[in-house]
């Protein structure tokens, strides 16, 4: 029964953190790669007064610098401006992104995320790229026309005509929710004005990070150089909820392995009375008994721990190759960014430290019972039937 | 005859002594020397048990002392009593005790392992025993396929091992019937003679009190005789 209870709870521990990490896992890298990115990079004023003229001054320079740093993997210069489109039926707010649609495709891969249409393609004057969410909001589709209307560089109310050419659905739900893809030179020549407001970048490993940001913020002293976790906080938030959630399943888990081990274990006692009664009644000090009783658990557990991480690493095994199709809820899935298919895996260190805490659980487990053992009167416990 | 094992001197047990006293052992003077083959007789609840309780050190007196060879065992402590009895007394009880799943000769080794004999001393010894005790080819049987008789002569080799100053047996032959009784008690008296084991049987059964050479019969927890043969 113990055995049962260590290898089944060390099962489950496995499988519920190895799906923790691939959701999170999933979560973090759609947010980056359709969102966020690795770095952003901004005017110091843009932040605070998200204004089309607050625009990277060195953005040659910055391009240049990006292009032949070897650590970049990709970058996307933006120009952002906040507008509205509208339809013959209906309108919206929309921040319209004014991107190089090659550097964009690298950072984003928003040319992979369309679901109808070409990616800038076919038409030559303003083609604009929308979600599908947004289309279904205005009630539009492929080749509809679309007018954009914002302020220019003078602060005047500005409009252009624009034709969508595709039509995307991101896995990021922010992007679906008010992001419009228009080509740079198409809303500079509208606003006025060809800076760049945001430039996006990739890095080619997460290691290469800081290192990015440490040479930008040496050569580049009046921009806002930000990593993905500080522009987006909610990912501290989930690394930290998900930390939280995994202790607290190990808590729960390890308090009902606990409670199932001191139970087993005191029947063990319960039933061998009158064997511990001999033992003590021939001469084996109560230290030896409490030892043996340990000894007992520790044995069971030993061999029980690894039997649960091994059926968790071929259950990993299993989906981690296969994957674990959550179809069934892709659409509420896809609200928050998330797959509908996982593949759950987990740090060769998360098994070594599963079995420590259930050695250690087992341990304390056995306390109880190996005291209630020592505290049998030799006498009474012999003579029980 | 030679030096006394035990001596026990005004030796009293009274159960439940603040609510209805119940006195089980009423001031016994009594010396058991080396070699002995001893039984102590009497009815029922006349104190046998709790006499070779007291003077296995498992049961602690009211009044009096009990001495084994030169210790008082009422001074030890208890993890030296434990570690006394571990090394100086011999138990076999009524109900055999053995443990399930050693075989017959882990039984008999264990509690030599206890005493932290070496491998070679507990094989040597516990196959000795177990030739002795004629159960050379079930030593490898677990308890549970053996009969009541040899689980007891088990238990009589496992009492032996560790060449204790005496053994105390009580009822030991309570749940045999007439042939395991009477192997049982051949071997016991072989040991007594081979060994100079010193056993003190508590026993109603006549067939034992028969091969006794020294029979102690208790009434309401006093001596009433001491017969030598």
């Amino acid at each position: 029964m113990v055995m049962g209870a260590i290898i089944v709870g060390v099962w489950a521990l496995i499988f519920l953190f190895s799906f923790l990490n691939s959701f999170n896992e999933a979560y973090l890298r759609n947010a980056i790669n359709y969102e966020y990115s690795h770095i952003q990079v901004h005017h110091r004023s843009y932040l605070t007064e998200p204004d089309v003229k607050f625009s990277i001054t060195d953005k040659e320079k910055m391009i240049s610098a990006l292009s032949s740093n070897s650590m970049v993997q990709a970058y996307s210069a933006r120009q952002l401006v906040s507008g509205m489109i509208a339809s013959s039926k209906a309108n919206s707010g929309v921040m319209i992104y004014g991107v190089s649609p090659a550097d964009e495709a690298q950072v984003t891969a928003l040319d992979q995320q369309l679901v109808e249409g070409d990616y800038f393609a076919e038409i030559k004057r303003n083609p604009v790229l929308i979600s599908k969410k947004t289309a279904d909001k205005l009630k539009i589709g492929l080749r509809s026309k679309v007018v954009l209307t914002f302020q220019n560089i003078e602060g005047e109310i500005t409009s252009g005509a624009f034709r969508v050419t595709g039509i995307f659905d991101s896995k990021s739900p922010k992007i679906n929710e008010s992001v419009i893809y228009v080509r740079q030179s198409d809303i500079s020549r509208l606003v006025g004005f060809e800076g760049v407001n945001e430039i996006a970048i990739l890095a080619s490993q997460l290691r290469e990070i800081p290192q990015i940001e440490e040479d930008l913020r040496r050569e580049f002293g009046e921009v806002t150089i930000r990593r993905y976790n500080i522009v987006a906080p909610e990912f501290d938030l989930l690394e930290q909820q998900s930390t939280v959630s995994k202790q607290m399943l190990t808590t729960i888990i390890m308090l009902a392995l606990l409670f199932g081990i001191i139970n087993t274990m005191l029947m063990a006692v319960l039933e061998r009375t009158k064997e511990i009664g001999m033992l003590r009644s021939v001469g084996m000090q109560k230290l030896r008994v409490f030892g043996m009783i340990i000894w007992e658990t520790l044995l069971l557990s030993l061999v029980a721990a690894p039997v649960g991480l091994m059926m968790g690493f071929v259950t990993n095994l299993y989906f981690g190759e296969r994957g674990m199709d959550l179809s069934r809820y892709a659409e509420s899935l896809k609200e928050y960014g998330y797959d509908s298919i996982y593949y759950p895996s987990l740090d060769n260190s998360a098994y070594y430290i599963l079995m420590l805490v259930v050695v250690v659980t087992a341990l304390i487990g056995a306390i109880y019972p190996a005291w209630k053992a020592i505290q049998l009167n030799p006498l009474e416990a012999i003579r029980k039937l | 005859m030679s030096m006394p094992v035990i001596e026990t001197i005004k030796l009293k047990k009274v159960y439940n002594p603040d609510k209805i006293p119940v006195v089980a052992i009423d001031s016994v003077d009594l010396t058991i020397e080396q070699g002995e083959f001893t039984a102590i007789v009497g009815p029922s609840g006349c104190g046998k048990t709790t006499l070779l309780n007291l003077i296995g050190g498992l049961d602690v007196p009211t009044e009096g002392s009990v001495k084994v060879a030169d210790t008082q065992i009422g001074q030890l402590r208890e993890a030296q009593l434990t570690d006394f009895r571990l090394k100086h007394i011999g138990f076999v009880f009524q109900s055999y005790n053995l443990i399930p799943v050693l075989t017959a000769r882990e039984n008999v080794e264990f509690i030599m392992l206890l005493q932290n004999s070496d491998k070679k001393e507990r094989e040597g010894r516990s196959a000795e025993l177990m030739e002795k005790m004629g159960m050379k080819e079930a030593m490898d049987r677990r308890p549970a396929e053996l009969s009541g008789g040899q689980q007891q002569r088990v238990a009589v080799a496992r009492a032996l091992a560790s060449r204790p100053k005496f053994i105390l047996a009580d009822e030991p032959t309570a749940n045999l019937d007439s042939k395991s009784t009477e192997s049982l008690l051949d071997i016991m008296s072989r040991m007594n003679q081979e060994e100079n084991a010193t056993f003190i049987f508590s026993t109603h059964d006549h067939r034992v009190i028969d091969k006794a050479r020294r029979v102690i019969t208790l009434e309401d927890g006093k001596i009433t005789s001491d017969e030598r043969r």
